[in-house]
C-alpha cells in the first residue's frame, strides 16, 4: 500500500516551502534529506540532546520529536540563517572567539540554544545558562567554554 | 626584532567559523550520487554458531538491492587488529550480540534497517561467559583457543623482601566499569568502487592507516589500492581507532559487489549494542609501606573485560601494567593485567587507554593507605613521588620534563588543600580528594614499530602553504596546532598555512592518531620538513634580494638580508621560487626514540617520556539521596609546552566531562549480552549541570624530545578524574568507595550498610 502523501505550506529561513511529504517524516528528516539543510543533527532521535535543535515560531524545538506535518503553517530558522547574510552573527563569533567548539557536531545546536537563552533571560548568570543548556548535549568539551561563549554574547547584546 | 609566533597564544581554532554556521559537512551530512545504504545484520545470540542464513524476507522489502557475508570475501576474512581472532563476518560462530553476520544493501537507509532486520539465522546456542570471572574458571568450551585473551607483566625487584621490610600492608579490591564513548557522530563511511579496481573509503574516523590495510586485506589487495580519506568527524574518543575498519570493509565488500557508492551510518542503539566501550576492570592491590610513608612493595592483579575479540587489548593491558602504580617511587613490584574473553561487546580504545582504570587502582590505594597510617594524602603522594633522577615502576630513569611534584603542589595551592575544614554534621557532606598520574606519551615500547609519523610541506606560487599529515583532526584540536607549529617553524604568518583533510594518497602510514601523541608526532615531522625547506627558501631568497644566503632570516612573516635590511614578503619568494622552476614540496619524518625494554619482566623503558597530572575534586554528598555532586575540578597539567592553552584548557575541561560521567553518572547495564541502557534516557552522559568549573593549572617542563618541549594533553585530561571524585566522596563520607560509578543507589547503600553497622 503506498504511503498516502500530504500538502504542507511553511517559511523556512525566510523561504516559503511546499511539499507533499507522509505522515510518519520526522521533521528533522526532511530538513536534512529533503531541503539539505544538514545544520541540524540527528544525534539520539528522542528529544534528550538537542543536536536537532531549529527555531520553530520563534522558539526552539527538538525537530527530532517534530512530524514534518505538524510544521504545515509554522516558520522555522535553521542555523543556516541564523546570521542572515553575514559571516557570523555575535553569538556565533562568541563562540569562535571564547574556543566553544571541538569536534562541532553539537555546536548548532548550542548556539541556538544560547540565542533562545537570551531571548528568555537577557543577561544569565552561569548557573541559569546551565540550567537552560542542560538540554544539549555536548561530550567534548565539558560545557564551560559554551557557557563562556554565551555569557559574553549576552552581555554584549 | 618582536617574535609574533603564535607558539604559546591561544590561537582560535581555523575550523571554527564553519562548525558555528552549520556548514561543515560531517559523514553523515554527505550525500554522493547513485549512493545506496548499507544495514548491519548481526547475531542475536550470545554464544553460538550458526548454520542457516535465510534473506527470502529481507529480499522482499521494497528498495532491497543485495545482502553482503563472508562468501562474498575475496581475501582473508580476517579484521583482527594486533591477534588475528576476529573474522569481518562470522564464520559459523557467534561470539557476542552484535557479532556480525552480514550487511543488507537497500536504496535507503530506513529499507536497509527494515531488511537487516528481517534477515533469519537458524543458532545453535552455546552457554555464553559473561564475566571475567566465569571466562577466568572456565575449564573448556572456550571462546577462542583459550579464553585468557592475553597476558602482561612486570617483575621488578623482589616483592617478598620488600613486603618483609614493610611495617604496614595493605590490601583492597578495585572495580571499574565500562563506559561507552558516545561521540555525537555514530560510526559512518562510504565506500566508493573506482573503475580501475582500486576502492576509496570516505569516512568519520580516527585512523586511515588501519582502515587502509584493513580493506586490503579483506579484498587480497596491495595497500595502495584502497584511497581513505577522512570527513570532518564528529567525536571519537578512541570509539574511532579500529572499529572504522571493519564497518569500512563491509560497505567496501557491498561497494565492489552493487557497483555503487555504499554509505554505512550506524543507528544509535546498533551503534552501542555493537562498538567497543572502555575496559571494565577488576583490580587487586597489595602494597607494603613503611611507618615513614615510604613506599617499597606492590603486588598487583588487574583483570579485564576484554569481550568477545581481542582488538586493541594487548595494548590497553600494556599501558594499565606499566602505569599500574602511578607516579611513584616503588622499588619492588609485580604486576599481572590480564584480558578475558567473554561473550560481550569488544572493548577497545577510548580516551585514556587502560590509565584510568589503573589511575582508579593506584589512586584510591594512595588514599586507602594514608588514612591506615594517619598521613595527610597529599603529603603521602609528595613522600614518593617521582622526580627528575627518579626511576619509575619499570625501572626507568627519569631525567627531564619531570612535573608530577608541581602538578600535586600547585593543584594544592589552589585548592587551598591545607586549609579545607568542612562542617561535616549536616545533610550534605563535603569532601576534597585529590589524584595524581603520569601517562606514558606515543605508542611506547609495544607499539614502538609504527610509532613514527609524516607530513608534506606544500610552497604555493601565491605564498600559501599547504599541509598534509598522516594524523586527524577529531575536534581535539589538530590542525589549530598543525597550523601553529608550521607557521613557526617557517617564520610565516598562520593565515597562510591550511591543514588539508587527511588522505592516505598524500603521506606514508603515519601509524593511528591515538595516544595523545598528534603534536608530538606530526610537530616533530614538520621541524625535520623545515630542516630541508629553510635552506631551499635562504637560497631561494639569496638570489632573489642578491645576498648571501647566510645573511637570510624569515621570521614574522618576512624575508630579509640581515646585512642590507632588504626586506621581501613570503609571497614574493614564493612567487619567485615558482617562476625559477624550483622544488616547492617537502616531506617530514619523526620516529619515537629507541627504548630499551624487556618484554618479559616488563622492565625498561616503556614510553619515551611522560605527561603528569594532578586533578583535586570537590564534592558534596546528600546522604538522603546519596547524590554526589561535584563543586569544582582544579586540575594541574604537566604538558612540557602548551602550544595552544586554550586548546589545552578544552581538552582539560572535556576529559574531566567525560571523567565525571565514569565516575558518576554512566551506568552501563547489560542483560545477558543485551544493552539496556542504549539510549541517553538510560545511559546519562553529563550535563552542564553535572560539570563544574574546572580550572586548569598548566605546568610546562620542558620535553627535550618534545616540539618545542611538548608532550600530549588528550588523554591524561581525563585519567585523574574518576579517583579524584571516588577519594573526595570516601573522605567525605567516612566509607572507602572502591567501586564506581558513584551512582545515588550506589553511595546511599553503602550508607544504609555503615549506618547499620553502627
Amino acid at each position: 500500500m503506498a504511503n498516502p502523501l500530504f500538502r504542507i505550506s511553511l517559511t523556512i529561513n525566510g523561504q516559503p516551502v511546499q511539499a507533499d511529504v507522509p505522515a510518519t517524516l520526522r521533521l528533522l528528516d526532511f530538513l536534512r534529506y529533503d531541503l539539505d539543510l544538514t545544520g541540524a543533527k540527528d544525534v539520539c532521535g528522542e528529544g534528550e540532546c538537542g543536536a536537532c535543535t531549529i527555531f520553530m515560531d520563534g522558539k526552539t524545538v527538538n525537530s527530532c520529536l517534530i512530524l514534518a506535518v505538524e510544521a504545515d503553517g509554522s516558520e522555522l530558522m535553521t542555523i543556516e540563517d541564523l546570521s542572515h547574510g553575514k559571516m557570523l552573527n555575535e553569538m556565533q563569533q562568541a563562540f569562535v572567539d571564547y574556543h566553544s567548539v571541538q569536534c562541532g557536531y553539537c555546536i548548532p545546536g548550542m548556539v541556538l540554544s544560547g540565542e533562545q537563552i537570551i531571548k528568555d533571560h537577557g543577561k544569565p548568570d552561569r548557573d541559569t545558562i546551565r540550567e537552560d543548556l542542560s538540554g544539549n548535549i555536548c561530550r567534548c568539551t565539558g560545557y564551560q567554554k559554551i557557557v563562556d561563549a554565551i555569557e559574553f554574547a549576552a552581555d554584549k547584546r | 626584532m618582536e617574535n609574533l609566533s603564535t607558539i604559546g597564544q591561544s590561537l582560535s581554532r581555523p575550523d571554527a567559523p564553519e562548525k558555528v554556521t552549520g556548514k561543515t559537512r560531517f559523514l553523515t551530512d554527505i550525500s554522493v550520487e547513485n549512493m545506496v545504504h548499507g544495514a548491519p545484520v548481526y547475531s542475536s545470540i550470545p554464544f553460538g554458531k550458526f548454520n542457516n542464513i535465510d534473506i527470502s524476507k529481507a529480499e522482499k522489502v521494497d528498495g532491497f538491492i543485495a545482502f553482503v557475508s563472508a562468501q562474498d570475501i575475496p581475501g582473508e576474512n580476517q579484521v583482527g587488529v594486533i591477534i588475528s581472532d576476529q573474522p569481518l563476518f562470522a564464520d559459523k560462530t557467534v561470539r557476542y550480540i552484535g557479532d556480525s553476520i552480514g550487511l543488507a544493501v537497500a536504496k535507503t537507509p530506513g529499507a536497509a534497517l527494515e531488511a537487516a532486520r528481517l534477515v533469519k539465522v537458524d543458532y545453535d546456542k552455546k552457554s555464553p561467559y559473561l564475566s571475567i570471572d566465569k571466562s577466568r574458571d572456565a575449564t573448556g568450551n572456550f571462546i577462542h583457543k583459550t579464553n585468557l585473551a592475553c597476558h602482561h607483566r612486570l617483575r621488578n625487584g623482589d616483592i617478598d623482601v620488600g613486603f618483609a621490610e614493610a611495617d604496614t600492608i595493605v590490601e583492597a579490591h578495585f572495580k571499574t566499569p565500562y563506559q561507552e564513548h558516545y561521540y555525537l557522530e555514530p560510526q559512518a563511511c562510504i565506500a566508493f568502487p573506482i573503475e580501475d579496481g582500486r576502492i576509496k573509503i570516505l569516512g568519520s574516523l580516527q585512523c586511515p592507516f588501519y582502515i587502509q590495510k584493513a580493506v586490503a586485506r579483506i579484498f587480497g589487495l596491495p595497500n595502495e589500492k584502497v584511497l581513505v580519506e577522512q570527513a570532518p568527524t564528529g567525536g571519537a574518543f578512541g570509539g574511532k581507532e579500529d572499529i572504522p575498519s571493519e564497518i569500512c570493509a563491509r560497505a567496501a565488500l557491498a561497494a565492489m559487489k552493487v557497483g555503487l557508492p555504499v554509505k554505512v551510518v550506524y543507528h544509535r542503539f546498533d551503534d552501542v549494542q555493537l562498538t567497543s566501550k572502555r575496559h571494565p576492570f577488576q583490580m587487586h592491590y597489595k602494597v607494603g609501606v613503611r611507618n615513614d610513608g615510604t613506599l617499597v612493595s606492590a603486588k598487583i592483579l588487574l583483570e579485564e573485560n576484554a569481550g568477545a575479540y581481542a582488538t586493541l587489548s594487548t595494548v590497553v593491558s600494556y599501558r594499565a601494567a606499566v602505569q599500574a602504580m602511578g607516579p611513584y617511587v616503588i622499588p619492588n613490584i609485580h604486576v599481572d593485567s590480564n584480558s578475558y574473553y567473554t561473550n560481550l561487546p569488544p572493548t577497545g580504545a577510548f580516551r585514556g587507554f587502560g590509565s584510568p582504570q589503573a589511575a582508579f587502582g593506584h589512586e584510591r590505594m594512595m588514599d586507602i593507605i594514608a588514612d591506615k597510617l594517619k598521613m595527610d594524602p597529599m603529603e603521602f603522594r609528595l613522600k614518593n613521588i617521582v622526580k627528575p633522577g627518579s626511576q619509575t615502576q619499570t625501572a626507568q630513569r627519569l631525567n627531564e620534563s619531570v612535573g608530577a611534584e608541581e602538578t600535586i603542589q600547585k593543584a594544592a595551592r589552589l585548592a587551598q588543600w591545607n586549609s579545607f575544614n568542612p562542617d561535616r554534621s549536616g545533610r550534605y557532606k563535603h569532601g576534597l580528594g585529590m589524584s595524581a598520574i603520569h601517562y606514558g606519551n606515543c605508542l611506547g615500547a609495544a607499539g614502538w614499530h609504527m610509532d613514527g609519523s609524516g607530513v608534506n610541506i606544500k610552497i604555493l606560487p601565491s605564498g600559501d602553504v599547504h599541509v598534509a599529515y598522516g594524523l586527524i583532526e577529531m575536534g581535539q584540536g589538530a590542525e589549530t596546532v598543525v597550523t601553529q607549529m608550521t607557521a613557526d617553524a617557517l617564520g610565516i604568518a598562520p593565515s597562510r598555512i591550511r591543514v588539508l583533510p587527511t588522505d592516505s594518497a598524500q603521506v606514508p602510514d603515519s601509524g593511528p592518531a591515538v595516544a595523545s601523541r598528534n603534536v608530538i608526532m606530526t610537530g616533530n615531522a614538520i621541524r625535520d620538513a623545515a630542516k630541508k625547506l629553510l635552506p631551499v627558501l635562504k637560497k631561494a631568497a639569496s638570489e632573489l634580494i642578491e645576498c648571501h644566503k647566510s645573511d637570510i632570516i624569515i621570521t614574522n612573516d618576512k624575508v630579509t638580508d640581515n646585512q642590507s635590511g632588504v626586506d621581501v614578503g613570503f609571497h614574493e619568494l614564493c612567487d619567485f621560487m615558482s617562476r625559477s622552476n624550483m622544488s616547492m614540496e617537502f616531506t617530514g619524518w619523526w620516529h619515537t626514540p629507541p627504548l630499551e625494554y624487556n618484554a618479559e619482566t616488563g622492565v625498561g623503558e616503556a614510553y619515551f617520556t611522560y605527561s603528569y597530572a594532578t586533578h583535586i575534586a570537590k564534592v558534596r554528598v546528600d546522604t538522603l539521596t546519596g547524590q554526589v555532586f561535584v563543586d569544582k575540578i582544579f586540575a594541574a597539567h604537566d604538558v612540557g609546552k602548551a602550544i595552544n592553552p586554550a586548546g589545552i584548557e578544552g581538552q582539560v575541561e572535556g576529559g574531566v566531562a567525560q571523567g565525571i560521567g565514569w565516575a558518576i553518572t554512566e551506568d552501563f547495564i547489560m542483560d545477558r549480552g543485551v544493552v539496556t541502557t542504549p539510549n541517553l534516557s538510560t545511559y546519562l552522559l553529563p550535563t552542564a549541570l553535572d560539570c563544574p568549573e574546572v580550572e586548569t593549572i598548566i605546568v610546562e617542563k620542558s620535553e627535550p624530545d618534545g616540539p618545542w618541549g611538548a608532550k600530549g594533553i588528550g588523554e591524561p585530561s581525563i585519567i585523574p578524574t574518576a579517583a579524584a571524585i571516588a577519594n573526595a566522596v570516601s573522605s567525605a563520607i567516612g566509607i572507602q568507595m572502591n567501586e564506581i560509578p558513584l551512582t545515588p543507589e550506589r553511595v546511599l547503600n553503602q550508607l544504609n550498610k555503615t549506618e547499620i553497622k553502627k
